[in-house]
């Protein structure tokens, strides 16, 4: 059985709003990983002497720094490509900790209803209840270990309630279906019905959350660096890129408009992605 | 309906608790709260009087008990940073931030609404492409950056706006918080105008508008007294679900604009480890979470006989 409805593969690729958000995906993706090739300097190392005036302000693009310096006297550019790797990172893997754990607790919930579901999707209330940006800020600030693995752990750990939400809503579709019941006549497990009969037809639903998850990950790693609670210095980060320049936001605007417009299009890129996918998998929305 | 409305109030009470709890047991091995207090030069015995003081020698099992007694009585507790109530300093920093956030309600509301509806109106026309990009980009622009790039153009380029701060009196607020407000209030305006847009789309294909055009109304009779009447109904439950929104742009916009509210409170708290105020502000804004949530789906019920009918 074909994982995906080829009707709906024509679709996506007739979208121009799908080619669009790939390309600048691709183009992310792309200048990240290869951060280390196309790097002209060391993204942690201050040049002072060639990159800073007698009065400490960072120069301008260059032939040998083309993005000017930051108020450290770093190379732009490097830092710019290697806080390219530091969003992705984050941003893929709180996504992935989002799906694994969404997707299980919906489907858990959803499949066998009564007191299992009231009692996951009470937490699920609860959780959402908690002011997320204060409580991912403070939880970061509190825990206080340097490396990124906290960021995205604290961001995927706080970010799942909705999509398990969304799944359960659409196991509770699946399962009156004849196909599952029949599945479940013919002595199917519970496992067996979960992982080869419901979890199939998750995967557009979940594919479709969790591209414009990638990018609420991204703008919330910013968001976190930006405040000065999120990756630790010295390593770039694109929100910490913001907030380094934050004296210089007057006299050197340009230090604002390199990360903010890196993370600008990195988002509109997943979210054009995002929704040519859910118009391609469900034409009626 | 009241019934509805008890076991509503009696579940968000459970959420505050379980917020509180977890709040609680979150924070409770955080470095020596002693010398945040009593300050990193203050000998043993200063810092023994601090811990006996705030209670701090106590097992856990205590404190909580303590803890929640006195939430319960709408004790937050004292700031070790400003040595006041936190209470009292929510409530001083609180009418800043709901002024601010009144400010952007009414701005999502009204451009959210106007926008959308003009985009429906002017259906497939180079317009509408206009708009329905604009507000990608406008969902796509996350509240940094939408701040700082608001802060270069219309306060230091234009010099329009103020660049920051509160101001002093009632008029000056408001000129202060116009620039912070429309900053908090960008992304949900355009997902307001999207979410406007597709609901009018659908409602001016209904039988009832068309019946209302071929009853000889006005084309402005038709859209504002049948069509935006309908439109309303998410725009109106989505404002009570933003407050979550607000509150987290409320943090990022406030640091920027150097506005004194409660998002400044809270952002200084969480990097001065100010415990009892990070305690309290998330408390607080579950319950601020909770009530919106309440209100929208209240509203809903109103608004909506049919789902009043159990």
């Amino acid at each position: 059985m074909a994982l995906v409805d080829p009707r709906a593969i024509a679709r996506f690729k007739k979208n121009r709003g799908a080619f669009v958000g790939a390309a600048l995906v691709a183009l992310v993706m792309l200048f990240s990983l290869l951060a280390p090739v196309l790097s002209p300097h060391d993204p942690n190392l201050p040049y002072r002497n060639e990159t800073l005036t007698t009065e400490g302000v960072p120069i301008g693009p260059t032939a040998r720094f083309p993005l000017g310096a930051d108020p450290v006297g770093r190379c732009e550019l490097s830092r710019l490509l290697y806080g390219g790797r530091v969003s992705l990172a984050v941003g893929f893997a709180a996504t992935t900790i989002v799906v694994l754990v969404g997707t299980t607790v919906g489907l858990i919930a959803g499949y066998f209803g009564g007191w299992v579901d009231t009692g996951l999707m009470r937490t699920v209330d609860a959780l959402m209840s908690f002011p997320f940006l204060l409580v991912v800020m403070a939880l970061n600030r509190i825990i206080h270990r340097p490396g990124l693995w906290l960021v995205f752990v604290v961001l995927g750990g706080l970010s799942w309630p909705s999509m398990s939400r969304q799944v359960r809503a659409k196991v509770l579709q699946l399962k009156g279906l004849d196909y599952v019941v029949a599945a479940r006549a013919l002595g199917a497990s519970h496992l067996r019905v979960m992982t080869r009969h419901l979890m199939p037809n998750l995967v557009s639903l979940v594919v479709v959350i969790a591209t414009t998850l990638v990018a609420e990950m991204i703008v919330a790693e910013s968001a976190l660096s930006y405040l000065g609670v999120g990756v630790v210095p010295p390593a770039a980060s694109w929100g910490s890129m913001l907030q380094e320049s934050e004296s210089l936001t007057r006299a050197a605007p340009r230090l604002t408009l390199i990360p903010g417009l890196a993370i600008l299009v990195t988002v509109v890129g997943f979210n054009l992605l995002g929704e040519a996918l859910r118009d391609a998998f469900d034409p009626r929305s | 309906m009241l019934r509805y409305l008890a076991r509503r109030l009696g579940w968000a009470l459970f959420v505050l608790w379980f917020v509180a709890s977890v709040t609680f047991v979150g924070t409770l091995r955080v470095g020596d709260p002693a010398t945040a207090i009593a300050g990193p030069h203050a000998s043993a015995r200063d810092r023994a009087f601090v811990r006996r003081f705030y209670h701090l020698d106590d097992p856990p099992r205590v404190q909580y008990a303590h803890y929640l007694s006195h939430l319960a009585r709408g004790d937050l507790g004292q700031s070790f940073r400003y040595h006041q109530p936190v209470a009292r300093l929510i409530a001083q920093r609180l009418p800043r931030t709901l002024l601010l956030g009144v400010m952007t309600l009414a701005f999502e509301f009204f451009v959210g609404i106007a926008v959308g509806t003009l985009a429906a109106l002017k259906r497939g026309t180079r317009f509408e492409s206009l708009i329905l990009g604009a507000t990608f980009v406008g969902i796509s622009t996350p509240t940094f950056l939408s701040g700082k790039l608001f802060l270069i153009v219309f306060a230091f380029r234009l010099g329009l706006f103020p660049i920051g701060g509160y101001g002093e009196g009632f008029f000056d607020h408001v000129r202060h918080g116009l620039l912070p407000a429309m900053v908090i209030g960008l992304l949900g305006t355009a997902s307001q105008a999207r979410m406007v847009r597709s609901e009018m789309v659908e409602i001016l294909q209904t039988e009832y508008v068309r019946t209302a055009r071929a009853k000889g109304l006005s084309e402005v009779q038709v859209v504002l007294g049948h069509a935006l009447r309908n439109a309303l109904l998410p725009v109106i439950t989505s404002l009570g679900l933003s407050f979550g929104a607000l509150f987290s742009g409320a943090i990022v916009t406030e640091a920027i604009f150097a506005w004194p509210g409660m998002g400044r409170l809270a952002f200084e708290s969480i990097t001065g480890l100010d415990l009892p105020v990070i305690m309290g502000t998330v408390i607080f804004a579950s319950t601020g979470i909770l009530a919106g949530t309440l209100v929208s789906d209240l509203t809903y019920a109103v608004l909506d006989p049919r789902i009043r009918r159990p």
